[in-house]
This record gives structure tokens, sequence and C-alpha cells, in this order.
């Protein structure tokens, strides 16, 4: 009865997912090394490091292989002359709707990471709220923020 | 139009007493680490406090001199700031509401505080005038209300009415079922706290455990007056604060005042009400009592939050709310119908009690033996709390209003019209998804939080209907 949202984000947010999942893994085992040293010396019980490196391996697994794909096959958009549908999530599944006449303002974003790949992600703002829509094509993404914010200036209405 | 005024002189010292309070702490640390050492250093940390305290007063009465508001050109123009000059130029037209503070300080001298609010939901976006006289008040009041008459065409003429006053009975019933008592007790273990250093707790308490073995029924009692004492105390606060609580229509206007020793009046833009919540907390809910607020989208400064979240009627038979509001909110039906959540929900929502409760009544047991044993009252209270969430949770669509119900601790009942609800969401997890349940929230606007409804393992097919009724799509015949 309730159509999904069908649009996928771009599949090169699943590139700039897994380096960002790099990136915080070479941070983590930075930690754990650190950590696992100063346990070393204080000589503390050898099954705190045992657990420490396990969650070392597990980690970097779930956020470089795992959860990006996950995370981007679960991903649906949509953004309809009156409304826009946002659908994402792992284990909790969450659909959102935001009415144009509710946009107050769309921004893109792009971090190094992104812009290296030309991607952007845009986030609509509503009086209370903001939703992201992660890793669209640069050109999508402008052009996705034009459409929006042309579509809700023509449904001004008061707050 | 206008020359530029002034505040009341007294603002400079209200301004320099807050400054100061606000750099207490430093001084009673620098006095203190000063004091310690020797007379030397005690006299030259007092010189330092006094250096400090002079220039306090001194930019107190700097910035009331710099502080100076005048009509123009229909704009209210202020001009402020001691060593960053800045201006604030407000459009009448653009002013939401007036409220109105009186404060024991105000009172004394026949004073005002004035705070003016704009649509816009930033904290620029507002003035205050901290003390000024009630005349000059009367004529911001009227110079707003001009200008805003003139750019509005028709203007009908209505009067004012009165909507609400609370009675001696009702504010007896409101402060015995307010859960101030906790905020007093609190209080009043963070000021002995404090006390630490000062009072030799060691020294008094040395050979506490065998006096108090000996005396536990002195101690019992004492604790008991204790508690007692802060129960009337915060009685007494309560009553203070709301005393002569009223609310009054005017053509578009909420008009609230309250207050014995500060008090307070505040404009509410009907058009402006965003949502109305109603909460019971459990006392209230036996006899039949609740207390309705609106969210109101103004401005949300920090010191103002309170009043995105208005007090509407602070304590209301529940079959009295519709009776005595459906006249000024002609759009909400204040009593809606709800539907609950499907049998199978019910121990979903116990199960999510257990996870918290049930390793922490385990681990008490295998911890504290015999005395863990107690924490299975724990267990039961949280079961019971588990099986009113089921209870009280409920959903209605009834034309143009959502309502939803929830319990946290307390029962909250939330009204949102359809044009006021800025997003919604409807989720479900794995194990709501093979039982067919599933999450609903709804945002509305508001000042600072409290925005937001959500009632959790509703029948999927209710959770859609609601999806459906806000979304802008038409739903096609054949989809499946």
């Amino acid at each position: 009865m309730v159509l999904n949202p069908q649009k996928m984000i771009s599949n090169k947010a699943l590139t700039v997912w897994r380096i960002s999942g790099i990136i915080k893994s070479l941070i983590g085992w930075a930690v754990t090394g650190t950590a696992l040293f100063l346990l070393h010396i204080f000589d503390l019980p050898f099954w705190i490091s045992m657990i420490l490196i396990v969650l070392g391996v597990l980690f970097p697994i779930l956020d470089i292989f795992v959860i990006p794909m996950l995370r981007w096959r679960s991903y649906r958009y949509e953004v309809r002359e009156e409304e826009m549908e946002l659908k994402e999530g792992i284990f909790t599944k969450t659909r959102t709707l935001v009415p144009m006449i509710r946009v107050q303002h769309v921004d893109t974003n792009q971090g190094p990471l992104l812009r290296k790949y030309k991607l952007a992600s845009v986030v609509v703002h509503t009086a209370a709220t903001a939703h992201i829509i992660p890793a669209l094509e640069e050109e999508e993404a402008e052009e996705l923020r034009f459409f929006i914010s042309k579509l809700a200036r023509a449904a001004e209405d008061d707050v | 139009m206008s020359d530029s005024k002034r505040l009341h002189p007294i603002v400079s010292i209200l301004t320099a007493g807050k400054r100061v309070r606000n750099i207490l702490p430093f001084f009673i640390t620098i006095l203190i680490a000063g004091g310690r050492e020797s007379k030397l250093s005690l006299l030259i940390s007092l010189g330092i406090s006094l250096v400090i305290f002079i220039l306090t007063l001194l930019t107190g009465i700097l910035s009331w001199l710099r502080f100076t508001y005048r009509f123009e050109e229909n704009e209210l123009r202020i001009e402020y700031g001691v060593f960053v000059r800045k201006k604030r130029y407000i459009p009448l037209e653009r002013i939401q509401s007036i409220n109105y503070t009186e404060g024991l300080i105000q009172q004394m001298f026949g004073l005002v505080k004035v705070r003016i609010e704009t649509a816009g939901g930033e904290n620029e976006d507002e003035a205050v005038f901290s003390a000024i006289t009630k005349e000059e008040a009367q004529l911001i009041q009227e110079y707003v209300s001009t200008a805003k008459q003139e750019s509005r065409i028709i203007k009908t003429v209505e009067e004012d009415q009165k909507v609400f006053s609370m009675s001696t009975s009702e504010l007896l019933i409101l402060s015995l079922t307010s859960g101030g008592v906790g905020v007093v007790i609190s209080a009043v273990f963070a000021l002995f706290s404090q006390l630490d250093d000062w009072i030799p707790y060691k020294k008094i308490f040395g050979g506490l455990e065998e006096w108090a073995l000996k005396n536990i029924m002195a101690i019992m009692v004492v604790v008991f007056i204790g508690f007692f004492l802060a129960w009337v105390i915060s009685l007494f606060i309560t009553m203070l604060k709301y005393a002569n609580f009223t609310v009054v229509r005017t053509e578009g206007d909420f008009i609230i005042s309250y207050g014995l020793i500060e008090k307070k009046q505040m404009t509410i833009p009907l058009r402006r009400i965003q949502a109305i919540r109603i909460k019971e907390n459990i006392l209230r809910q036996m006899i039949g009592y609740a207390t309705v607020y609106i969210v109101s989208a103004g401005s949300g400064s920090a010191e103002n939050q309170e009043e995105t979240k208005v007090i509407l009627l602070p304590i209301i038979r529940i079959k009295d709310i519709a009776p005595l509001l459906q006249e000024s909110l002609p759009d909400y039906q204040l009593e809606p119908i709800l539907i609950s959540p499907p049998k199978r929900a019910l121990h979903r929502y116990i199960f999510r009690t257990w996870y918290v409760i049930v390793p922490i009544v385990l681990a008490s047991i295998l911890f504290l033996k015999a005395w863990g044993a107690l924490s299975l009252v724990l267990f039961a209270v949280g079961t019971i709390w588990a099986i009113l969430k089921y209870k009280d949770a409920g959903w209605c669509l009834e034309g143009k209003q959502l309502s939803l119900r929830y319990r946290t601790i307390i029962r909250t009942t939330v009204l949102m019209q359809k044009n006021r609800i800025q997003s919604l969401k409807m989720r479900e997890n794995y194990f709501q998804q093979k039982r067919e349940l599933g999450t609903i929230e709804a945002f509305v606007k508001s000042g600072s939080g409290d925005s937001w409804a959500a009632v959790v393992d509703l029948e999927k097919g209710d959770i859609q209907k609601i999806y459906q009724w806000y979304s802008r799509k038409r739903p096609k015949e054949t989809a499946g």
C-alpha cells in the first residue's frame, strides 16, 4: 500500500565510506596500540588485552566492509513536487516524510573525501528538523538543491 | 518620531549585580587561596577583588548609559554596548509578542521588565528592557499595537475574554501534586556538599556508627522531618509562583499572567501555536487532573526556553479542558478518542524494560546476597511501569489533526495539526518487523526542544495509515 522511495545514492559513496572506515580503523589501532603498551607496562591482566585485540579486528571489519555495504544498499530517497521521502537504516528501518512547504533552506556539504570523488551531501532543513541525503554526484546534488529550494519557495506558507 | 530613551537607572545596579554574581565563585576562590598563605596575600587578593568589583560596577553604569532605544520610521531602534557598540533595528510589524515580568526589585520601584519577541528562530531577534516604568511600558505597547493595526486591514473588535482563572483549591491541588519536592531536596544536598570545607563532618560524625545503631529511630524521625520540611517549602514555592494564574483571550492572543512575588505576563499569538501537550503525572492522573502546555514558535534563546513550552492551564480537570479551550482553539479536537497498540505489543513493552532491569536485579542479588532481593521491588515496579506505558500508548487521526499519547514517567498527549507538523517518521526494527509493529514520530517547531512526539509498537497498518495521511502523494489504486 505504501510505496517505497526508489532512488539510490551514488555507488561511489561505498568507496568514500570505506576510506573513512580505514581512517577510523587506523586511528582506532593507534589508540588500541597505546592502550596495549600501557597494559603491558602496568602488568594488567591479559584478558583485557585480549578483548582489545578482538575489538581491534572486529570493528575495522564492520567499518570497512559490512556497514558501508549495508548502509548503501538500504538508503533510498525520492523528491517529489510536494514532498521528499527518505528511507534509511540497517537494523532499524526509518522512513521520513518532509513536505516541501515545510522546507526552510537547503545546504550542500562537501568534505575533503567527498570532494575528491566529486560527491556532495544535501541537507534539507525544516523549522524543527534536518535531513541528510549523503553522497550524491556533485551535479546531481547541485540540481537537487536548486530543485528543492525552488519548490520550497513556490509553496510559501506560514510556519 | 520619538527621542532616545534610557532604561531606569536601577538597571546599572541590576546589571552590575548580575555580573558580580557570575564572578562570585572566582572571588571566593582567590580569597580562600590568598587567605591560606599569609596576611599579605590575603590583603592582595582582597585588593584585586575590590578593583574587579569597582570595575564591574562601572561597566554596569556604562552599559546602562549606552543602552538607548527609540521609535523611528516604524522601527524599534536600540543601541547598546560598551566596548563594541551595537545597533538593533526591529520593524514593529515583525514583533510577535511583548512579555512582562515584575521581579522583587522591579516591584519595589514600580517598574517592569519587558521582553519583545520577534518571529525569527534566532536569539538575536529580540529585545529585553530589564527595568522601565509602567507608563513607558504602556507607551511601547501602544506603539507596537498601532503599528500592527495599520498593516492589518480588517480588525474585528472583540471583547477580551477570560478563559481561565485558577481558584484557591486548584492552586492547592497544583502545589500538592507537583514534583517540586525533589528540587528542594537536591538543593539542600547540594548546599551541604558545598559546605564540606567549613563544617567538620569528620569530628561530628566520628562515633557515628555506634551512635546510629542506638538511635536508628531518632535518625528516621529527623530524616522524615527533613523531607516533610522540604515538601512544605516546595509547596510554598509552587503556590507563590503560580498564584493568581489567569488566561485571557484577546482578538488573536492568549494573555497569561501569574505569580505573587515575581509577576509574569506573557502574550502568545494563537496563530503561532504549534501543538498542544496535555501532561498528567501519576498523582494528577489518579484524581483526574492534568496540565496543559502550548508549544509556541517563539524565538528560542537560552533564557527563554521556558516560554516556548508555555503552561496554559497549570491544573485542570481533564473533562473541563475541551469546554474551556474549544472556543479559542476551534481547529483542535481536544478530546481525541485514541486507538491502542495491539495486544501482541504488550510483551515488547515489558521486555524493553526487562533488558535494563533484569541485569541490575541479577547483579545485585549476586553481589549483595539477601539485601539484593530488595531489587525485586525494582523489578515489580519496572514491570508495572511497562504495562502502564503500553496501556497509555495510543494514536488518533481526526480530520487535520494527529494526536499521539505516550508515557515516559508522565503521561503525555500531544495534539498536532497537519500543517504544523514539520516532518514525520515511521520506523521498524528487526523485531518489530517480525511482529508487524512500528514506531511513529512527529516533529513540530518550537524555540527549544520538546517539539517531538513518538509512539512505539503500534499496529503496522495503523502506522501506514498515519504516514499516508501526512503524505501529499495520491495513493495509487494498483499499488500493493
